[in-house]
């Protein structure tokens, strides 16, 4: 039965969240090559920052050297349509109509990642002489923010395009394979400073479950008392606002046997006010706790939803916090993996949470004379699968520096290619899919509901979020670069 | 799960369609969609009387395109019938 999950391996070849292992363990495969002293992945694009424009596109690796700028542009373009068109085409998609979209949408991040790395725009003061400038805005990496801009002004005022847009408007399949390229990242820095990568691992877990048994009862509480809405209703606005957003909202919704224009119209709201987070939170944090990046990058995994947002959020904050004076000495990523750490926790547990939830609605709340059944293959079904890339990535780093200590450092040649430029163009191509497919005029309509959920944000998810954070990661400081 | 009838479920905004190309059973709730699927089945030539255990698989085209990406899932169920 196409389009159903009927068998465990269901959906392997035709869902995004598959494709997203498949890219991702495709490139760390790739990367794992160069330990046989092949570069398999240094074709890739990387923008570096720059003041004379020729300079800040390079090949990742040396071998490439002589593709230069162009050569290495048109190659990472080639390969990555290649790839994401094979994945649509297995999906059903038009593939002709989304490697269009796909074009449009990985030329605006590779203009922002170009125009946003340029040394006026991003260098700090103290950088200024070595690119020889005299003067500039010192805004960071400000690539991701103009990634979010030209996204945002597609998804609200040239509204045809966005339309034409949609089938490749693809945030979280971009995200879901960017962050299996971040597994590499957490794997090296289990490697080089393992007490951090498991003080996250670990407190982002208890972060998680602590949220999860204030946040959902709270709002759920406020959804009946104060707003009355019905049963199903405030359980899929309720996971969607607590738990992590449009995939919490549609296994809730499901799990609960909601109809479907349910988790439809809350995820519209969703995604606008994830939005609407994305753009607040990074500066709001880093103006109130400069010096607790770690809390900040837990809270945000917590209060930011949906994966892409989550992640757009924890990049955005991770280099507004290493452009602070106190800051530059931080590893990058490392902001970022607290941020995706706490989110991955959660989605983990989503699929328990639902199957939870299905249980109590068919079994107490809707008791039928004794028919339907929960089958416990729904949890696996609403497994995130990205997640076991994450997680294949992150422990066969561990394993192999374990077993292999002496292959680390030309495995980690490759594999930085990966979980560097190929990660970073992942996550601008996330960022313009995002503001794509975000029109707030959507949420004229939605009174009720948007009120609802701005309340529950602002008063409730955003502090306990942070006091939670804070609870289990306070003290707790990124590596610094050696 | 085992079944003895595999069949795909969908919304059409007011209804719950549960159909395989040989039955098709319709209801504004789940209990309704289920009691009429007995009927369904017995149209179909099942005799009355016989217990079936039937699987429900939410099809997951009815949910928009694009909040595909977020949750490739809905929900599957297991009723079993009598017809």
């Amino acid at each position: 039965m196409n389009g159903v999950n009927r068998k465990w391996y269901s959906g392997m070849t035709t869902q995004e969240d598959w494709w997203a292992v498949w890219l991702g363990l495709f490139m760390f495969t790739l990367g794992l090559l160069s330990v046989s002293g092949i570069d398999a992945v240094g074709w890739q694009m990387k923008v570096s920052m720059w003041s004379d424009i020729s300079k800040g596109i390079v090949p990742s690796g040396k071998a490439y050297a002589g593709l230069g700028p162009w050569g290495s542009l048109f190659a990472t373009y080639v390969v990555w349509g290649v790839l994401f068109g094979v994945g649509a085409s297995f999906m059903g998609q038009n593939v002709v109509k989304f490697l269009i979209g796909f074009t449009v949408i990985w030329g605006i991040a590779v203009f922002s990642w170009v125009v946003g790395e340029a040394a006026v725009i991003g260098a700090p003061a103290s950088a200024w002489k070595k690119y020889g400038i005299t003067w500039g805005l010192q805004l960071g990496e400000a690539s991701y923010i103009l990634c979010l801009v030209f996204g945002l002004i597609i998804g609200n005022f040239i509204k045809p395009l966005a339309e034409f847009l949609k089938d490749a408007a693809k945030p979280e399949w971009f995200i879901k394979t960017a962050i299996v390229y971040l597994g590499i990242k957490i794997g090296e820095m289990s490697l080089n400073a393992a007490g951090y990568a498991l003080d996250i691992a670990i407190a982002g877990a208890c972060a998680t479950f602590v949220a999860y048994l204030l946040f959902w009862p709270i709002i759920y509480v406020i959804a009946r008392r104060w707003f009355s809405l019905p049963r199903q209703w405030a359980a899929v606005l309720c996971s969607g606002i607590s738990i992590c957003g449009v995939s919490a909202a549609i296994a809730t919704a499901g799990a609960i046997r909601a109809k479907p224009i349910i988790p439809a119209m809350i995820s519209i709201l969703i995604i606008i006010y994830a939005m609407v987070e994305l753009v607040v939170l990074p500066g709001f944090y880093t103006w109130v706790a400069p010096h607790d990046p770690v809390v900040n990058g837990a809270a945000m995994g917590m209060t930011v939803k949906t994966d892409g947002a989550d992640a757009a959020a924890g990049a955005v904050l991770d280099s507004m916090m290493r452009a602070l004076p106190h800051g530059q000495n931080w590893v990058e990523g490392s902001i970022l993996a607290a941020s995706i750490m706490t989110k991955i926790w959660i989605d983990i547990f989503i699929g328990v949470w639902a199957f939870i939830l299905a249980l109590i609605w068919v079994y107490k709340v809707e008791r039928q004379p004794g028919q339907s059944h929960v089958p416990v293959s729904e949890v696996w079904f609403r497994f995130p699968k990205f997640v076991i890339g994450y997680l294949f990535c992150w422990f066969f780093i561990m394993a192999f520096g374990a077993i292999v200590p002496d292959l680390v450092k030309p495995a980690m040649a490759g594999w930085k290619v990966v979980s560097g430029p190929m990660r970073n163009m992942l996550f601008m191509m996330c960022f313009v899919a995002m503001g794509c497919i975000t029109d707030f005029s959507k949420l004229r309509g939605l009174g009720r509901l948007a009120l609802l959920y701005a309340i529950g944000l602002v008063f409730v998810i955003a502090p306990i979020a942070y006091f939670v954070a804070w609870l289990f990661h306070h003290g707790m400081m990124p590596p610094t670069v050696s | 799960m085992k079944s003895d009838l595999d069949l795909k479920v969908s919304h059409d905004g007011l209804r719950w369609i549960a159909a395989n190309g040989d039955i098709s059973a319709s209801g504004r709730s789940l209990p309704e969609l289920d009691a009429d699927l007995a009927g369904a089945l017995r149209r179909a030539g099942y005799s009355a009387g016989t217990r079936l255990r039937v699987f429900m698989g939410f099809d997951m085209t009815t949910l928009p395109e694009w909040t595909r990406q977020y949750a490739p899932h809905y929900f599957n169920r297991c009723v079993d019938v009598e017809v």
